[in-house]
């Protein structure tokens, strides 16, 4: 497979992975953006360990997901049931400090980036394998009690309650879950890329991720698959001239959706009308 | 002292800029009930059509008309698509934050693309100013004077338009409940329309403050200071307007003290670290939220 072709597979599934980070907090309704800065820790966590501390790969990942469940599980935990717009301002303030901290670090490179992270053998493979594990395991919770349980909360909260449904325990689960993915996701990054820059982890990448949730579609998870293969992978096949507009064309596609289709191109009556039609096509 | 003097003077020159940038977000908040996260990237857009204006005439006054006029522009022209957001059944307010996060994506990459090769624009010295006042470290530069100035005339118009005239009471009570509103038969459609020119008359004139008190701008600079508004409307209660006043005052001399003793990028961190911790205390703003 060539180089570039390498790198719409890697960068696509790894799109897939940073938005199914978001897209599951988003399914009680919470914009969890602390998924970016829980990618730069792992992914800096995973140049750090593999450079100067010379880990091996399969011992940064595990720990990198470990991490990121435990950083989310803390703030989740310390935050408890708030307002959505005071969960942007705590995934916000985090980026910012982060990108702050890397910036202001000689010993993670600076803003100058951090370099030489040695690829890990057969990371394609490693990536498809974690994208799956990872699409099984939404793919559980969706089809769940508390996948329903998400969605009534996502509908109405107070109605959550009064049928004894608890938002701030799912939530909290769900972000610990978020985090992990995120962690995940930053690792692997990290090796695919083999260098680091902390303005790839800024609300650019928010923005990006959101466009990828909302075009796709928020309320199931095979809408982002669709979607960051066009909006995260495409763009590296495209010549320079026309991906350096991508973030024009994602922002022109993020306003369209929302006015068009709010819901996002795959929704789940799209899912359940496409089981039905080829139920009776097979009859 | 002189240095915290000055760097208290240069911060409420700056918390005007966001007292006046939060004042028109929460205006469209109460009135057209959206999340315009856009509105510093419009207040930017202006900044740029100004410095068009002085690079091609050099006349101060068109410059200023042009910025105000793009602003307007901007704003009237962002109605209809919040309009039809708010139309739509199964949407809620965050509908509009994210349609909001998108015209603000487009309004950056325009800028980065087509105006001035993507670099940062400075500002003449004529627009700019030298410096009014100055004793020992203390100095008041002529964007400084006019920030302070026209922060403090502006809100005082903005409060007597709001609180002393048949247009501002039409304002609080749709803010109040947008349904009563258009039962009792007010004009609610005619006011959502005046929301956005005020907010853009607004826009146009804070962008002529902001360039003169900063010298330079940058496609980047609408992202940072719009998270500081989203922010500070956070943290002093989503909708209200008083508490935007203090707290956007209070960000201004954080941030400026902050910048007077650490190094630049901490004093971001800093400002939101402490708006954080306020809203984990009180997650409904320090002063409550106004709306729904």
């Amino acid at each position: 497979m060539s180089t570039t072709f390498n790198y719409f597979i890697g960068f696509s599934l790894i799109y897939v992975l940073m938005t199914w980070s978001i897209y599951l907090p988003y399914r009680v309704k919470d914009l969890h953006f602390l998924s970016v800065a829980i990618m730069a820790v792992t992914a800096y966590f995973a140049g750090v360990a593999a450079v100067n501390w010379g880990w091996p790969f399969y011992l940064v990942l595990i720990s990198g997901i470990l991490l990121g469940a435990l950083i989310s599980f803390l703030v989740s935990f310390i935050i408890g049931d708030v307002p959505t717009f005071t969960v942007v301002i705590v995934g916000i303030t985090f980026i910012f400090i982060i990108k702050t901290i890397i910036e202001n670090t000689d010993y993670l490179g600076g803003t100058m980036g951090f370099f030489a992270i040695p690829a890990a053998n057969n990371i394609l493979v490693i990536i498809a394998i974690t994208t799956i594990i990872v699409g099984y395991i939404l793919f559980m919770i969706d089809h769940s009690q508390l996948g329903r349980a998400a969605s009534v909360i996502f509908e109405d909260k107070n109605m959550a309650y009064s049928l004894g449904i608890k938002p701030k325990k799912i939530g909290q689960l769900f972000q610990t879950i978020s985090g992990a993915i995120a962690g995940s996701s930053g690792v692997l990054y990290a090796y695919f890329t083999g260098s680091l820059f902390p303005d790839f982890f800024s609300f650019h990448l928010v923005g990006t991720l959101m466009t990828i949730l909302f075009i796709g579609g928020y309320s199931t998870m095979w809408g982002v698959v669709f979607s960051a293969l066009f909006l995260g992978g495409v763009p590296i096949l495209l010549p320079s001239a026309v991906s350096s507009w991508k973030t024009l064309i994602y922002g022109i596609l993020l306003v369209s959706i929302i006015l068009i289709k709010p819901d996002g191109l795959i929704t789940r009556k799209f899912l359940w009308k496409s089981k039905n039609k080829l139920k009776e096509m097979r009859k | 002292m002189e240095i915290f003097l000055a760097q208290i003077v240069n911060g409420f020159s700056l918390g005007s800029i966001y007292v006046l940038l939060v004042t028109g977000f929460n205006l469209m908040l109460l009135v057209a009930r959206i999340i315009q996260f856009a509105y510093p990237q419009f207040v930017v857009l202006s900044m740029y059509a100004s410095w068009i204006v002085l690079e091609k005439t050099g006349n101060v006054f068109l410059a200023a008309l042009a910025a105000i006029i793009t602003s307007i522009i901007l704003n009237l022209l962002s109605e209809p698509i919040f309009r039809r957001i708010n139309n739509i059944e199964k949407v809620d307010i965050n509908a509009s934050f994210v349609a909001s996060m998108g015209i603000s994506m487009v309004i950056v990459e325009i800028m980065s693309h087509s105006i001035n090769n993507g670099f940062p624009v400075s500002f003449p010295e004529y627009w700019v100013g030298k410096n009014l006042i100055s004793f020992g470290y203390i100095s008041l530069g002529r964007g400084e004077f006019y920030a302070l100035t026209g922060g403090v005339v502006l809100v005082a118009i903005f409060f007597y338009l709001l609180y002393h005239t048949h247009y501002g009471r039409v304002f609080r009570a749709i803010a109040e409940s947008r349904k009563t509103a258009k039962k009792v038969g007010l004009a609610v459609f005619k006011s959502s329309i005046l929301s956005y020119l005020i907010a853009g008359v607004l826009g146009g004139i804070i962008a002529i403050l902001f360039s003169m008190l900063l010298g330079s701008a940058s496609p980047w600079l609408g992202e940072s200071v719009a998270l500081k508004v989203l922010a500070v409307s956070i943290t002093a209660g989503l909708g209200n307007l008083k508490g935007g006043l203090y707290v956007g005052l209070s960000l201004g001399v954080l941030e400026s003290l902050a910048v007077g003793y650490l190094a630049g990028s901490w004093a971001n961190v800093i400002a939101f670290v402490l708006m954080l911790l306020v809203v984990l205390t009180k997650p409904q703003g320090l002063f409550g939220t106004a709306i729904e």
